[in-house]
């Protein structure tokens, strides 16, 4: 069992507690789910359990924690280890040796077990989490998904009775973010594990969850129980939740198959959603992308591809890893050589242009803000890309930008300081100061939450009224389903459909959000378009 | 043991390791003289070159083993990656270029050991050396001098505190730099990419020319040996040294500043301490009683 | 598959070897020996990879060595200015090299860059047959945090290069390029903060993972004083050796000394609460070649009646001369050979 009384935590020299009179109950065999927005405390509460805080962090610690009848206070983390074990968020920095198998073993070494014993345990771990065909590979040329199931093994290779994971997944595409949840509530049933899990994709576990536990900066406490009661006092959730605290469904549905239960076919009126972005609707492409072809090494990546961006539109990019998508548009900002066809930017063609003056035309976000971010605040960003451009300092106008962007209190702050959303917010500035006619933005969604993600939504809706050109890569299905205006399938490096989310998503099961599966034919894309 | 007698130990050990570190660098002056006063005039046991590497290894290893005892895990991260980052600066393409002995790896443990301390200094200089010969396959007899000459830039690194403390309003706190500081710096990294390359021609002089052998044998005086080896130094690795220092110095003039601001906003996250008010045993009993009554719902 | 300490034993040999002598006849010898290891090591290479070792220096061996014993022996001849037969003379004035120049000198100098190329050469075998990991597990116990902060770093290279090429391109996009050395700095800094937050949450991590925060440093006392004390002993004993003509009083004191610190560190190493995953095993094959490794130390260290240990002194000056050959210890030195000939014997089974 764990217990938290009274529990209040600050880091030092913070001018106020990250968690704040805690009071918790979790009972054997449960699994947990932790949520709440960046900043609530969630990643504060979890290390309390093994110990991380306050051993690890210092800081001013009050109340009393139980785990396992253990006080991880008095304990130190590496007393803890054997009863808990910890995932953490990003699966490139856990690890100590590079080959999969001795990695799993380092805590065992350092238990100074016994050589058989220790052989004995790295196998079970192994096979539970079907790490045994990697056994001899080298941690680097794993998947983030395999890296993360590394390092679910390693955890457990000590047999803990209790497992927490920190956001595992955020740093994931779906696909293995979805299977590594799977293979989680699998292994919670068979070793019966207490499992305690911080998670933004709330869809998955959702349907597995015993207890529900929400944190809140400005409201002291957490709020715990089941998820069905928690989920109708705040304002989280997944769209099949969103739907039914706006009907009135009770209980709660917690994934589809729940949710149709409330569904009488006869109410279903299928509309078709009216489409307004057929190509023909826009005049002059903004990017111009004819008949791509990219070879690496022997490999060929992209075969044939022809994509249109269009001032004012969304264009959504989606399809599974290794389809070619980052390429593509690494090649749109001339960061990739290019094997034939063309690509145009503002009707000029790219070729032989500098990276730095394609990019003043069009915006790049790249999949990681911080690789951009190096000065002494956010204010000195922007200067610095406008001194990079050599633009004249008195035609931009950085105080607006940043004050559209949300951040303008923030303009003297050190970047790297920020939460992610805010990191995000600073890398846009960064590259938009130029004011280009498109941004394209690769997996901006890794690791948001859901407000910092709506408030990503509403960006780019704004961008694009205002004429600006949005190519987005995802694998966030829902995401994809709020911003869209088109939606390009790739796959194996060809584009296999384009065109309005309705008909894409009727014809692929790639791109298909849970209002689609709730309402098959209906056209309805998310909780906000259906009428009932 | 007692704080003080721990203390007093490791400076016995320190001045031990360093007092054979030193002895077996300069050996060939010392023993020229020596080898025909010996019975037979031959270079004998302690004599060899490889014999002189195994010492020099040795006081390496105590020397290792006494600094590494402060570490905690913090250190040990921090220690791991800043020598990934330093060992792959030779990967990265061309490197930062730069003629001859230039290499960047002193700047990182110039300001590390600087900022974190001797004993970070040292462990960051000789691992390094470690590290980058474990990926070049590079490990030979030149190792140990090597970790022990890079080892010493980042211990000897701290010596600059007091004279900046002195000399501008200097604080590890505060997260400004002054010229003075960097000056020092500056002049400092140039030093030592000098004496770096004469202690390890110091090193490979016995290798290279023998001279104990070769000249011992003769009868030759230690003056005539030190402008010997001059002329050896001179020939051999001079302009390469020199590349080095003015490499290691430019490098602390462009990027020092920065980089210490960087060093120096990660300081408080490794320092800390953390105080606690517990509960006592039966009010926690008691609270455990109250939180299952008034929770909203306890799943069974 | 050989013991790792096998190899180190092996190459304490080779280097033993080298040092005792300066006999050119008996030093080709044992670079035959170590060109044969390094051909079948290659070999091995080639069959279990299907490419040669990523590792290896790039320049090939034999020019190093052309270069070594030309450099050395100009550099000797330059500077030395002994010995009787000579070629000529470099004005007195001329700084640093002036004084006559010689064959000996010349000789010396070429037969000690063939020695330091052997060195060079027994070095490079090493790395090539150890693989970085192999060499990290061997670091002892008593240094278990310099084993993870080693084990770390050759973890994270790969990792930073990565991190390094990602940043260039995101730098690009906003406009950077490479002017001058200033613009190193986009690149540098965020790398370096990049990697100091790794490092941090990899450090919960480890914690996570029950490493311990302090070593058993502080609380072995005893060893403390009996490091210091096997460091006075051997301090004692090298300045007695040197200095003094108690030269067997002085080199018992060293080897005391030594042996008392690698058994201080050894015991400081089993009594930290550690284990080992991977064990190697000692075999067959470790046995031939200690046998082996045995048949050459004997040979050059031990008086044994039928062997004439005077041709291993070989002195050039004052006047060169032909050396001498003992075939009986050429015969011994072959010893070395072993390790090449289990891997020979293991390539062409895996051949079939």
């Amino acid at each position: 069992m764990i217990s938290f009384q009274s529990v209040t935590f600050s880091y030092p020299g913070a001018d106020r507690p990250a968690i704040q009179d805690v009071d918790l109950v979790i009972a054997e065999g449960m699994l947990a789910l932790v949520c709440g927005l960046s900043g609530s405390g969630k990643s504060t509460l979890l290390r309390c359990i093994n110990g991380l805080v306050p051993h690890f962090s210092g800081g001013t610690l009050r109340g009393a924690i139980r785990i396992a009848g253990l006080d991880p206070v008095q304990e130190s983390p590496n007393m803890m280890s054997r009863h808990v074990g910890f995932v953490f968020q990003d699966p490139e920095s856990q690890f100590v040796v590079d080959r999969v198998e001795d990695e799993i073993a380092f805590a065992l070494e350092n238990a100074a077990m016994p050589v058989d014993e220790m052989h004995t345990r790295v196998e079970v771990a192994m096979d539970m989490l079907k790490l045994t065909p990697l056994r001899n590979r080298s941690l680097d040329n794993l998947s983030g998904g395999e890296k993360q199931r590394v390092a679910l093994a390693s955890a457990l290779v000590l047999k803990p009775n209790i497992l927490v994971l920190d956001e595992p997944t955020s740093q994931l595409d779906a696909g293995s973010a979805d299977e590594l949840l799977q293979l989680l509530v699998q292994l919670k049933g068979e070793h019966n594990l207490t499992v305690i899990l911080a998670e933004h994709r709330l869809e998955r576990i959702l349907p597995y969850t015993d207890q529900m536990i929400y944190l809140d900066k400005s409201v002291p406490g957490v709020l715990s129980g089941r998820p069905r009661d928690i989920l109708s006092l705040i304002s989280l959730g997944p769209p099949v939740v969103k739907l039914a605290n706006r009907f009135g469904w009770e209980p709660k549905p917690l994934g589809v198959e729940e949710a149709k239960k409330f569904i009488s076919t006869s109410i279903i009126n299928p509309i078709k959603k009216v489409s307004f972005s057929s190509e023909s609707n826009y005049k002059q492409p903004y990017i111009q992308v004819s008949d791509l072809d990219i070879h690496i090494g022997t490999k060929q990546i992209l075969d044939g591809i022809n994509l249109n961006l269009f001032p004012g539109e969304i264009l959504v990019l989606m399809g599974p890893n290794g389809a070619g998508k980052s390429t593509l548009l690494r090649s749109i900002v001339g960061l990739q050589p290019i094997n034939s066809g063309s690509i145009s930017v503002a009707n000029q063609s790219i070729s032989g242009k500098h990276v730095s003056d394609i990019c003043q035309k069009v915006g790049y976000l790249p999949q990681d803000p911080n690789a951009l971010l190096f000065a002494e605040s956010v204010s000195e960003e922007l200067q610095i890309t406008i001194h990079n451009h050599h633009l004249n300092p008195d035609d931009m106008h950085p105080d607006e930008l940043l004050r559209f962007l949300g951040i303008s209190e923030k303009r003297d702050s050190y970047p790297r300081d920020l939460s992610v959303g805010e990191k995000q917010r600073v890398a846009l500035a960064a590259i938009t100061i130029t004011q280009p006619g498109a941004i394209i933005l690769d997996e901006p969604t890794r690791g948001l939450d859901y407000e910092a993600k709506q408030d990503l939504i509403t960006l780019l809706k704004i961008w694009c009224a205002e004429g600006m050109g949005v190519l987005l890569v995802t694998h966030d299905v829902e995401m994809a389903a709020a911003t869209a205006d088109r939606i390009a399938l790739i796959d194996q490096g060809r584009i296999t459909a384009v065109g309005d989310p309705v008909e894409v998503s009727a014809s692929s099961g790639l791109f298909s959000p849970q209002i689609t599966l709730l309402f098959p034919g209906s056209g309805w894309l998310t909780p906000e378009d259906v009428t009932l | 043991m007692l704080p003080k007698s721990i203390r007093l130990s490791s400076i016995a050990i320190y001045s031990a390791t360093f007092i054979l570190g030193v002895l077996s660098l300069l050996y060939p002056f010392i023993s020229s003289a020596i080898v025909q006063n010996t019975p037979t005039g031959q270079a004998g046991f302690g004599h060899t070159p490889l014999m002189l590497t195994v010492l020099l290894s040795l006081s390496l290893v105590v020397l290792i083993y006494e600094v590494q005892g402060q570490v905690n895990t913090k250190v040990i991260a921090l220690l791991g990656v800043l020598i990934a980052i330093n060992a792959s600066l030779r990967f990265i393409e061309v490197g930062i270029p730069g003629p001859g002995g230039f290499s960047p790896i002193f700047l990182l443990i110039i300001l590390a050991g600087y900022l974190y301390g001797g004993r970070f200094g040292f462990l960051l200089g000789a691992l390094t050396m470690l590290v980058s010969a474990l990926v070049t396959g590079g490990v030979g007899p030149w190792l140990p001098s090597q970790m022990f000459a890079a080892g010493w830039v980042g211990m000897s690194a701290p010596i600059l505190r007091p004279f900046v403390q002195r000399t501008s309003s200097y604080s590890n706190s505060k997260n400004q730099s002054s010229r003075i500081e960097l000056l020092a710096l500056i002049l400092f990294g140039f030093f030592w990419g000098f004496l770096y390359g004469v202690i390890m021609n110091l090193w490979s002089w016995p290798y290279f020319v023998d001279p104990v052998g070769q000249y011992g044998s003769q009868g030759i005086s230690t003056i005539e040996l030190i402008s010997r080896y001059t002329s050896y130094y001179l020939l051999s690795s001079f302009f390469w040294d020199l590349s080095r220092a003015f490499g290691t110095a430019l490098l602390l003039f462009a990027f020092g500043i920065p980089i210490l601001s960087v060093l120096r906003r990660f300081l408080h996250k490794l320092t800390f301490q953390h105080d606690q008010t517990n509960l006592q045993e039966h009010q926690f009993q008691a609270a455990i009683e109250t939180v299952l009554k008034d929770s909203i719902h306890i799943p069974q | 598959m050989i013991n790792t300490w096998t190899w180190f034993i092996w190459i304490a040999a080779v280097l033993i070897a080298l040092s005792v002598t300066r006999n050119p006849l008996y030093i080709i010898l044992i670079l035959l020996c170590l060109f044969l290891l390094d051909t079948q090591l290659a070999l091995k290479s080639r069959i279990t990879n299907g490419a040669d070792d990523n590792r290896s220096i790039p320049v090939s061996p034999f020019r190093i060595a052309l270069m070594l014993i030309t450099l050395s022996a100009v550099f000797n001849a330059a500077i030395s200015h002994y010995g009787e037969t000579v070629l000529f003379s470099l004005p007195t004035s001329f700084p640093l090299i002036g004084g006559s120049i010689t064959v000996e000198a010349f000789v010396y100098g070429a037969l000690n860059g063939l020695v330091l190329f052997g060195i060079f050469y027994a070095f490079f075998i090493l790395n090539r047959a150890l693989s970085v990991r192999r060499l990290i597990r061997v670091i002892p116990r008593a240094f278990y945090p310099v084993a993870v902060v080693t084990s770390i770093a050759i973890t994270f290279i790969p990792n930073t290069i990565r991190q390094y090429h990602q940043i260039r391109e995101a730098q690009s996009v906003r406009g950077h390029r490479m002017r001058g050395i200033r613009d190193w700095l986009p690149l540098l800094i965020p790398l370096l903060t990049g990697g100091l937050e790794r490092a941090l949450s990899l450090s919960e991590s480890m914690s996570a993972r029950g490493l311990a925060a302090s070593t058993a440093n502080q609380e072995v006392w005893w060893g403390r004083i009996m490091v210091l004390f096997g460091l006075l002993l051997l301090l004692i004993g090298w300045i007695l050796t040197l200095f003094t003509d108690w030269l067997l009083f002085g080199s018992l004191l060293l080897i005391s000394g030594i042996g008392l610190l690698l058994i201080v560190l050894w015991l400081i190493g089993r009594s930290t609460p550690h284990s080992t995953y991977i064990l190697e095993k000692w075999t067959w094959q470790d046995a031939l070649i200690l046998s082996g490794v045995a048949a050459v130390i004997s040979a050059l260290l031990f008086p044994l009646p039928f062997i004439d240990k005077e041709t291993l002194h070989y002195e050039v000056y004052p006047t060169m001369h032909l050396p001498g050959f003992d075939p009986f210890i050429g015969i011994l030195l072959l010893g070395l050979l072993m390790p090449a000939i289990l891997i020979y014997i293991s390539n062409i089974s895996v051949q079939e």
